[in-house]
C-alpha cells in the first residue's frame, strides 16, 4: 500500500493546475470582482407605466450596458423601476430614463442618455429624470387635443383680426398671440402637413393600417379639426401680409393708426417669426413634426398590425388547436 | 452494519409491520429502486462516520485521485473540445440567416459551462471510473475480499468508499473546468475557420465575457461535484451489493453505469431547476 | 482494540475464548439452511464441523463473525452477542476463507501488513516485524513480495492463514482449508492448523469435509446434515459410529449398480 511518489506528484500538479483554471477563470468572467454580480448602487425611475419592462432587462446608457433592471413596483399613482447601476458608471443628474421597446415579444430596456456635462453626479439611490416615449396610442391622444387648442386659438385671432381691425393695439395683440402660440402651430401645421401628406398619397395610410374603427375615427377627426385649422392659418397669413403691405404703403385705416416705427418694427418682427414658423414646419422640424415624419412609428405598427393579421387569419384557418403553435409562427 | 441484507422483498419472520407488508405488495421494480435508493443513502452515511479517518486513507485517496482525475483527463478534453466544436458549427449554421451568429460565443461558452460540461465529465466519470468501481468491488465482494475486510474489523465503507469519494469530490471541479475551457477553444477554433461563421477568436470570447460571469461556470460546478458523488456513491453501492458468482460482477457492471447514467441526467433536470 | 498485553511473541498473547451456539436457525427466503443448531466450543479447543457440501457449515461459520444475522437463536463468542459487530471490536477473530479471500491488488507483505496499518498497531517497523514473523510461521519468507494471482492454491491457503495469525487472534476459523489441495498439501495444513493450537492455545474451529483431518487433529466432531447437527463428540466415537447417516457419510460405499444420484430428492 505504498504510494508511489511520482503518481502523488502527478495528481498534486494536475489539481493545481484545476484549481489555477478556476481562478483565471474566475477573473476574467467576474474581473476579480468581490462575488458574482456588482451590487452596484441603485436608482429609482418613475414612470406612468412600465410596459413591458421586467426585472432583469438591460439599463444601457448610450446604447452601453451599464447595469439592470432591480425590481419593479407599484408607488402610489406612478410605477417604479428601481435600477442596478454598475458601481463604476456614473450618471449625470440631468440625464433622461426612458422605456426603449423592441419588437413584438416584448424586450424591453431602459435607456439612460449622457446628460450634458456640466451637471453633477447621481448620488446612490437618488431618483433620475424620466421621460414617457411616445406610442401609437399617445401620439393619436396628442394630436386631436393639439388640433382643439389650435382651433381655439386660430378662431380667437382670426375674429380680433377681421372683426376689430379697427381698434389699435391690434397688432401688438397678434403678436402676442403669435408669440404664445408659436409652439402649437408650429407643431400643429408640421403634422397638418405630414397627415395631408399622407392622405394624399395613400389616401390614409395611417387610417386604413388603424383597422381599429375608433381609431380611425379618432384619427379623421383629428384631422378635420386641423383642416380647419390650417385653413384659418391660411386666412390668418393672408390678413396679415395684406395689412403689412398697407402699413408700408401708410394707408388704410390700420396704416393710418399704427404711423410710427416702432409699431411697423415690431410688426416686421412678427412676421418674421411666422415665416420661421412656416419655415420649419415645411422642412418638418418639431416635435410632433417630427414624430410624424420619422415614418419608424408608423412602419412598426404596420409590422404589428401584420403580424397581428397573420395570427389572426391563421386562427381562422386551422381552428383553435393549435393556436398555440400559430401565435408563436405569428411571433417570431 | 452488514451488507448482505435484502435484495428481495423482506421474508416474514414473525408479524411483519405495516410498512413490510407494503413493501412486499411492491411490484419488484418499484422495490428495487426504493432498495436502491435506501441502500445508496445508507451506504453514503455509513461512510460519512468515517470521515475523520480520512487522513490515514491518504495513499488510497491520491491513487483514486490519480484513476479519477488524471487518468480521466485526455477523453474528458478530447470529448469536450468536439462538443465545443459541434455546437458552435450547429449554432453558426442555424443563425446564419437568422443573424445571430455574433452571438455564438456566449452560446457555446454558457452551454459548455452551465450543462455540457459538468454533465459529459460525468458520463465519461460513469463510463470509465463507475465501471472501474462496480468491477473491483463486486468482484471483492464474490471472491469475499469485502467479507475479509470486515472480519478484520476494517470497515468496506472507509478503506474503499471513503477515499473515492473524497476524490472525485476533489477532482471533478478539476475536470469540468477543464471540459469548459476546452470546448470554448473548440467552438473558438471552429468559429475562426469555418468559412460561413468567421468569428475572430477575440470577438468571440468577448462575446462570450459579455454574457457570462463566474457564477455560471461555479453552477456547473457544483453540478458536476453532485453528479461525481452520485456515481461513485451508486456505483460503489452496486458493486458492494453484488452477490452471486463471476458472472454476477459483469451484471453489476452494467447496472452501476445504467444506473449512473440515468440518475447524471435525472439529477441535471433537478439540480438545473435548484440553482435557477 | 482490546488485549492491553499485546507485547508477547506472536499469536495467542490474548486468552483464548470459548464460543457458543443456540438453536442457531437460518432462513433465505423459504429455505431453511439451519434449524436449531446448537453446541459449545471450549477455549483452546479445535472444534472440526463436518457435513456434505451444502450443508450449512460456511454458513454457520459466518453467523459466529457476525457477518450473518441469525433468523432464530444466537451465537456467542467470549460471552458476547456474534450478531453484534461491536463483539468484532472486542475479541480479535479471524476467518481463513475457503479461497484464500486474499486482496487482489496486494501484494502478499501488504494483504498481511492491512490490518495492523488500519489499525494502526504500531510504526512501520514494528509492523514489518510482525508481518515477518506470520510469514516465518508458515514458511512463506520468499513469497512476500508475491501478488496473489502468483500464487499456488496451496501457497494461497497459506497466505490466507498468515494473514489470520497477524491479527493475533483469539478465535481461528478455517473455512474448508484443505479443499482442492492435493493429499500432501493437505497433511501440510492440517499439521498447521494443529501446530498453531499447540504453541498458541487459539481456540479453533474447523469446517471442513476432510476425514483424515477430523481424525488426526479434532478434540470434538460435529456433523451437519440438512441444517441439523446429527453428531457430536470426539473423533473416536466416529470410528463406531451409530447413525447410518454418519457411517455413510465417513464411508460412502461406491455402489455402481445402484447409484446415488438416482435417488437424490431434489
Amino acid at each position: 500500500m505504498t504510494t508511489n511518489p511520482q503518481q502523488t506528484a502527478r495528481v498534486g500538479l494536475f489539481f493545481l493546475l484545476g484549481m489555477a483554471l478556476i481562478w483565471v477563470t474566475y477573473e476574467t468572467l467576474s474581473g476579480g470582482k468581490l462575488w458574482f454580480k456588482d451590487k452596484g448602487y441603485q436608482l429609482v425611475a418613475g414612470f406612468d407605466s412600465l410596459k413591458e419592462l421586467k426585472a432583469g432587462d438591460d439599463v444601457r446608457m448610450a446604447g452601453v450596458k451599464i447595469g439592470d433592471v432591480a425590481l419593479t413596483r407599484l408607488a402610489g399613482r406612478r410605477a417604479e423601476a428601481v435600477l442596478r447601476i454598475d458601481s463604476d458608471k456614473r450618471i449625470k443628474a440631468d440625464a433622461t430614463a426612458t422605456i426603449v421597446t423592441q419588437g413584438l415579444i416584448g424586450t424591453g430596456y431602459v435607456s439612460i442618455d449622457l446628460g450634458t456635462e456640466a451637471a453633477p453626479f447621481l448620488p446612490a439611490g437618488g431618483e433620475i429624470r424620466t421621460a414617457a416615449t411616445a406610442d401609437l396610442n399617445s401620439v393619436m391622444a396628442q394630436l386631436g387635443d393639439l388640433g382643439r387648442k389650435l382651433e381655439g386659438a386660430l378662431g380667437g385671432l382670426g375674429t380680433s383680426l377681421n372683426g376689430d381691425s379697427r381698434q389699435p393695439g391690434l397688432l401688438q395683440k397678434v403678436d402676442t398671440i403669435l408669440t404664445e402660440n408659436r409652439e402649437n402651430l408650429s407643431r400643429t401645421t408640421a403634422n397638418l402637413q405630414q397627415i395631408t401628406d399622407k392622405v394624399n398619397r395613400g389616401e390614409g395610410t395611417l387610417g386604413r393600417l388603424l383597422n381599429d374603427s375608433r381609431l380611425h375615427d379618432e384619427l379623421l377627426a383629428g384631422v378635420t379639426e386641423l383642416k380647419q385649422g390650417a385653413t384659418q392659418a391660411r386666412s390668418f397669413l393672408a390678413n396679415a401680409e395684406e395689412l403689412v403691405a398697407e402699413v408700408k404703403r401708410g394707408r388704410g385705416t390700420l396704416g393710418a393708426l399704427v404711423y410710427d416705427q416702432k409699431a411697423a418694427d415690431d410688426l416686421k418682427a412678427s412676421l418674421a417669426s411666422l415665416r420661421e414658423v412656416s419655415e420649419q414646419l415645411a422642412q418638418g422640424r418639431g416635435t410632433l413634426g417630427q414624430l410624424l415624419k420619422d415614418d419608424s412609428l408608423v412602419r412598426e405598427t404596420r409590422a404589428l398590425l401584420k403580424k397581428a393579421d397573420r395570427a389572426i387569419d391563421n386562427l381562422d384557418d386551422t381552428g383553435p388547436i393549435t393556436a398555440v403553435g400559430v401565435v408563436a409562427n405569428g411571433l417570431f | 452494519m452488514s451488507t448482505t441484507s435484502l435484495s428481495s422483498p423482506p421474508a416474514a419472520v414473525g408479524t411483519p409491520s405495516v410498512t413490510d407488508r407494503l413493501l412486499t405488495w411492491l411490484p419488484t421494480p418499484v422495490f428495487q429502486v426504493l432498495h436502491g435508493t435506501g441502500s445508496t443513502l445508507l451506504l453514503l452515511a455509513r461512510t460519512l462516520r468515517h470521515v475523520p479517518s480520512l487522513p490515514r486513507q491518504f495513499g488510497r485517496f491520491i491513487e483514486q485521485c490519480h484513476l479519477i482525475g488524471y487518468t480521466t483527463m485526455p477523453i474528458v478534453g478530447i470529448l469536450s473540445f468536439f462538443i465545443g466544436s459541434v455546437l458552435a458549427l450547429q449554432s453558426g449554421h442555424a443563425g446564419e440567416n437568422v443573424g445571430y451568429k455574433q452571438f455564438i460565443g456566449a452560446l457555446v461558452g454558457l452551454t459548455m459551462a452551465r450543462e455540457l460540461g459538468p454533465v459529459m465529465a460525468a458520463v465519461l466519470l460513469a463510463g470509465r471510473v463507475g465501471s472501474a468501481i462496480a468491477a473491483e468491488l463486486a468482484s471483492m465482494k464474490v471472491y469475499q475480499e469485502v467479507d475479509a475486510l470486515e472480519t478484520m474489523n476494517i470497515p468496506p465503507e472507509r478503506m474503499l468508499v471513503l477515499p473515492r469519494i473524497a476524490a472525485v469530490l476533489t477532482m471533478m471541479p478539476v475536470l469540468t473546468i477543464m471540459a469548459d475551457l476546452v470546448g470554448w477553444f473548440g467552438g473558438a477554433i471552429v468559429s475562426q475557420y469555418t468559412h460561413f461563421i468567421s468569428i475572430e477568436p477575440a470577438s468571440y470570447f468577448a462575446n462570450l465575457r459579455q454574457y457570462m460571469d463566474f457564477g455560471d461556470v461555479l453552477n456547473g460546478l457544483i453540478k458536476a461535484e453532485v453528479f461525481g458523488l452520485t456515481v461513485v456513491l451508486v456505483c460503489c453501492n452496486i458493486g458492494l451489493n453484488t452477490r452471486g458468482g463471476p458472472r454476477e460482477i459483469g451484471a453489476s457492471v452494467t447496472r452501476a453505469v445504467v444506473t449512473s447514467l440515468i440518475l447524471i441526467l435525472v439529477l441535471d433536470f433537478f439540480v438545473t431547476k435548484a440553482l435557477m | 482494540m482490546p488485549a492491553a498485553n499485546s507485547t508477547s511473541p506472536l499469536p495467542g498473547a490474548a486468552p483464548a475464548v470459548g464460543v457458543t451456539v443456540e438453536g442457531l436457525s437460518k432462513r433465505f427466503g423459504t429455505f431453511e439452511v439451519l434449524r436449531g443448531v446448537s453446541f459449545t466450543v471450549q477455549p483452546g479447543e479445535i472444534f472440526v464441523l463436518m457435513g456434505p457440501s451444502g450443508s450449512g457449515k460456511s454458513v454457520l461459520l459466518k453467523h459466529l463473525v457476525g457477518l450473518e444475522r441469525p433468523s432464530a437463536g444466537q451465537t456467542t463468542v467470549a460471552g458476547l452477542d456474534g450478531a453484534d459487530p461491536t463483539t468484532r471490536e472486542r475479541v480479535r477473530m479471524a476467518l481463513v476463507f475457503q479461497a484464500g479471500a486474499l486482496f487482489n491488488s496486494l501484494s502478499v507483505y501488504d494483504n498481511l501488513a492491512l490490518y495492523p496499518r488500519e489499525h494502526r498497531l504500531g510504526d512501520e517497523a514494528a509492523i514489518r516485524d510482525r508481518v515477518m514473523r506470520a510469514l516465518q510461521i508458515l514458511s512463506l519468507e520468499n513469497a512476500a513480495h508475491k501478488f496473489p494471482a502468483e500464487l499456488s492454491g496451496g501457497m494461497k491457503k497459506r497466505v490466507a492463514i498468515a494473514r489470520a495469525l497477524v491479527m493475533e487472534p483469539q478465535l481461528l476459523l478455517y473455512d474448508e482449508p484443505t479443499s482442492e489441495l492435493d493429499p500432501v498439501m493437505s497433511a501440510t495444513i492440517t499439521e498447521i492448523i494443529a501446530t498453531l493450537r499447540q504453541r498458541y492455545q487459539v481456540t479453533s474451529i474447523v469446517v471442513s469435509h476432510d476425514r483424515d483431518l477430523a481424525l488426526a487433529i479434532a478434540d470434538r466432531v460435529g456433523i451437519l446434515m440438512g441444517g441439523e447437527l446429527i453428531f457430536l463428540g470426539p473423533p473416536a466415537d466416529l470410528r463406531q459410529p451409530t447413525d447410518p447417516r454418519v457411517a455413510d457419510f465417513l464411508n460412502p460405499r461406491i455402489d455402481l449398480e445402484h447409484p446415488r444420484f438416482k435417488h437424490l430428492e431434489t
